[in-house]
Formats: structure tokens, C-alpha cells, sequence
């Protein structure tokens, strides 16, 4: 009985199929603009963003600032929930704040 | 037997195929990042296609898609990391009910894979293929020596790794990452067992065969040799379950406790039913809320991903689980040795899965309310 060597490597990772999609275009100025703030809902993420959207909010003066809370920190977003930041908002912040 | 003799060269190479010319298999292996750090088994033509064929062939079969880098797992990719982690063919169905599994939505393995958390996906088997394919159920059953438990175990990671991409500090941010994720399969021990295996209690047959996948830490030794009674096993069980800083202590969800023979026949002596044990585990395994926040040292705490009719009294009783459902309770491990395991889950961010394998009986769905699921 022989055991002779391989003759080729497999790849074992399995193709990606993905659309590409390109990003939103960036806002260029935020003053003004509708400010969605999104808490992944990590210990201290609210702490963190209520903290980031005050020095913000003074800097810009947004029109309005809409909160948004995540079910939990380590659920895919929930589609219904992205749909109504993007319709209800122009620019959006998150942080994680563990 | 010849492995990958010229004989045996496919006509046309696939386009997973390399020619190694002459290279050493394991550094090929190595050098690309496919490997657990363990040298693998080199996958040949032959190997493969036993392995797909022991699938059901149509090796471009679309069995499920990995995250968090959604690679496709088809037939021919499960059956390539199924060889390189050692699997026999007869191993193959198995694998590809936990992958299954672990692929439904409610499992979250998206956020498995990349959590900074500790977590593993744990596969427990049930029915007759645990001796049709030699598992071990007893002594030293999470341990290593096995052919089936370890590379069934180790296949699930192969695949976890190069199919799903969670490389430790790329897509796996686990702080410390654990043993259980290179191998974490194991049988029930129906044999030495007082009560019905695991999988019948949730409304499957004897004959049938499934898979039980959780999002599990390494198991928590429960060093219990005196108690000859129920509730005296069950204190300490509920000793090693209520620690405060495993998930389901912060964040509730779903967790496995793994008695041994000794200790299930001591409790089954006395009357007591799986339903019995689960009920008493979930009524007295509670922390006071004001443990889970320190008091309040440091500022008030809410807690968020606890229940939210939980009351946040600090002399509250918080439970470990919400329900004794939440409670999967198996018996695993030798016929000596008082020894049991209590094993946490990841809070209520995983919904635990039990799949059929192939052919044995239908599937038997979840029931999802409310984005918790229960088996």
C-alpha cells in the first residue's frame, strides 16, 4: 500500500455572490439637516451619542434629531427601522459604546 | 490505496483546484489561511466526491450560505472541509444538519461569529445514527479521542472559518476566543440515561436522529459528590448558574445543562422527570438585580437586555433563564464520576435550533413570537 502525495490544493471557502452597491452620496453641509441618532444598545452607546449629538446639535442646529434603539446590540438591523431612519432623516450617527 | 494518482486526475480542473507541482499539501494548506492552525487532511478527488456523494451527489447543491462573509456552502465546499478536518463520508449528513441549523435566521450566527463574547456553536446528537457512526456519549465525551465528536466538530469550524470568514481579529472579534472553537460535538448518552433522550422530548421519535445546535461557552464543571437527593444536586448546578458575569446572568436567553449518568439516576430515583429538573433549575437559579449591577457602584444601571416586565428593584430575584423551555437538558458522560456541566448561551441574542437529519423525520420548525424563538 502507497500513499503518494496529493496533486492539488482544493480552496475550501466557497464563492461570494453579492450585489455591489455604491454608498449614499455624503451631505456636504449639516446644518439644517434632519439627524437620525441610532443606539445599537450597547451598556453605555446612549451615554456616549446623547453626549456626541448635544456638542453636534450646537455646532449645526439641526432641523430635528429623531432617536432609534436597537433591538439589541448583536441583531441585524431591522429593515422596517432602516426604512424609517432613511425616510425620516438626512444624515444618521451610531457609536458603540461597550 | 493510492491518493491522487495520475490515474485519478480529473479531465478538467475546477476552479477550486490548484496544481500544488510538487508542493508539501499542509504548507499549501497553511500558507493560504485555510487551515484551524492544524495541519488538515489533504482533499483529493477521490475523498471528495465519497463525501459528496454520501451528501446525495450534485456537488453544486446550495446548502446554506455562511455569514458573516455569506460564502456558499454548497455540497462540494462542505464536503472539501469535511475531508480536510478528517470526516468519514458515513460523518457527512450530520455536518450538513448542523450547518443547516446553524444557518436559520433565529441562530444569529452573523453575530456569533464576530461577537467579542467567548461564543462557540455547540452540536449535540441525539438517536440512532450517535452509534451508527461510533460517537462517543460517555467518559470524556467533550473531551478529545473521538474520531466522529472531533472532526464533526472540527468540519463545523473549517467551515465557520473559510466559508464564513471569521478569522480570530478580522470578522471573529472574540476577546479571548476558547478551546470549543476548534471541535464542539457531542452525543447524548441515551443508553445510561433515566429519562427520554433530549430529542423525544421535544416531540421527535426514538428512531429518529437530530442535531441540537446552541451558541454555547466551554461547559462549566459541577464538582457535586455528596447530595444522594435531587434539590441537593440541583443547589449545586444552580451554584455554578448563577454567577453573574455569564450572558444569560446579564442578558437571559437559552442555556444546556449537561447532567451526568450518576447524577440524572440519583434525581430520576427519586421520581423526578426532565420537566422537574428543568422547572427547579429555573425557578431557584436567580442573582438579585442588585448583583447583575453592582449595586449601583457604578451609577444606576437599567440592563436593557433583560426581560422588560423583569422588575429592576435592587432586591429583585432575576432568573437566569425566563423558562424552564429555556433550560435544554441533556445527559452526557460516563457511568462513574459525579461530575456534571452547566454550559451558558449568549443571552437572547441565539435562538437554539433542533434539526432532523436527513431522511430520519420532518423538520420540526420553531415557534417565533415576538423575535424569540422556542423549540
Amino acid at each position: 500500500m502507497t500513499f503518494a502525495s496529493p496533486l492539488y490544493g482544493y480552496d475550501p471557502r466557497g464563492v461570494v455572490v453579492a450585489e455591489a452597491r455604491a454608498i449614499a452620496p455624503r451631505a456636504a453641509d449639516l446644518r439644517g439637516l434632519r439627524l437620525a441618532v441610532l443606539d445599537n444598545a450597547k451598556m453605555k452607546a446612549g451615554k456616549l451619542l446623547a453626549y456626541t449629538t448635544e456638542i453636534l446639535d450646537g455646532e449645526f442646529k439641526f432641523a430635528s434629531i429623531n432617536h432609534y434603539v436597537k433591538r439589541g446590540f448583536s441583531y441585524t438591523a431591522d429593515p422596517d427601522m432602516i426604512r424609517d431612519i432613511a425616510a425620516a432623516n438626512d444624515v444618521v450617527i451610531t457609536a458603540i459604546g461597550d | 490505496m493510492t491518493t491522487g494518482s495520475i490515474a485519478s486526475a480529473p479531465t478538467a480542473l475546477a476552479t477550486d483546484m490548484t496544481p500544488l507541482d510538487g508542493a508539501d499539501p499542509q504548507e499549501w494548506y497553511f500558507s493560504r489561511g485555510y487551515t484551524d492552525g492544524l495541519p488538515v487532511v489533504p482533499p483529493t478527488p477521490e475523498k471528495v466526491d465519497a463525501m459528496v456523494a454520501a451528501l446525495g451527489g450534485d456537488p453544486d447543491l446550495l446548502e446554506a450560505r455562511v455569514p458573516p462573509r455569506w460564502g456558499n456552502l454548497t455540497r462540494r465546499v462542505l464536503a472539501v472541509n469535511a475531508v480536510m478536518a478528517g470526516c468519514l463520508p458515513i460523518y457527512a449528513p450530520v455536518l450538513r444538519a448542523a450547518m443547516r441549523a446553524m444557518c436559520e435566521p433565529h441562530f444569529n450566527l452573523n453575530a456569533i461569529q464576530a461577537t467579542t463574547h467567548v461564543i462557540a456553536p455547540l452540536a449535540i446528537v441525539n438517536g440512532p445514527v450517535r452509534n451508527e457512526i461510533d460517537m462517543n456519549a460517555g467518559h470524556g465525551a467533550f473531551g478529545p479521542g473521538n474520531r466522529a465528536n472531533a472532526t464533526i466538530g472540527r468540519a463545523i469550524r473549517l467551515i465557520l472559518l473559510n466559508v464564513g470568514g471569521a478569522l480570530p481579529g478580522v470578522l471573529d472579534k472574540s476577546t479571548q476566543g476558547t478551546p470549543a472553537k476548534y471541535s464542539y460535538c457531542v452525543a447524548e448518552n441515551e443508553e445510561d440515561s433515566p429519562w427520554a433522550p433530549y430529542h423525544v422530548e421535544k416531540g421527535y421519535r426514538p428512531q429518529d436522529s437530530t442535531v441540537f445546535v446552541i451558541g454555547a461557552e466551554s461547559n462549566h464543571n459541577i464538582n457535586s459528590p455528596l447530595p444522594n437527593d435531587p434539590e441537593g444536586i440541583l443547589d449545586d448546578v444552580i451554584s455554578s448558574m448563577t454567577t453573574v458575569v455569564h450572558n444569560n446572568a446579564r442578558a437571559s436567553g437559552h442555556c444546556t445543562v449537561a447532567l451526568s449518568p450518576e447524577h440524572a439516576q440519583t434525581i430520576a430515583k427519586h421520581g423526578w422527570t426532565r420537566h422537574d429538573v428543568r422547572s427547579y433549575l429555573q425557578m431557584y437559579a436567580t442573582n438579585k438585580f442588585g448583583k447583575i449591577v453592582h449595586n449601583f457602584k457604578y451609577g444606576k444601571a437599567y440592563n436593557r437586555h433583560l426581560p422588560k416586565h423583569y422588575r429592576r428593584d435592587l432586591d429583585s430575584d432575576i432568573p437566569i433563564v425566563p423558562s424552564p423551555d429555556n433550560i435544554h437538558l441533556f445527559v452526557i458522560g460516563g457511568t462513574a464520576g459525579r461530575f456534571s456541566s452547566f454550559i451558558p448561551g449568549w443571552g437572547h441574542y441565539n435562538s437554539p435550533v433542533l434539526r432532523a437529519i436527513d431522511g430520519t423525520a420532518p423538520d420540526g420548525g420553531p415557534v417565533c413570537i415576538d423575535g424569540t424563538c422556542y423549540l
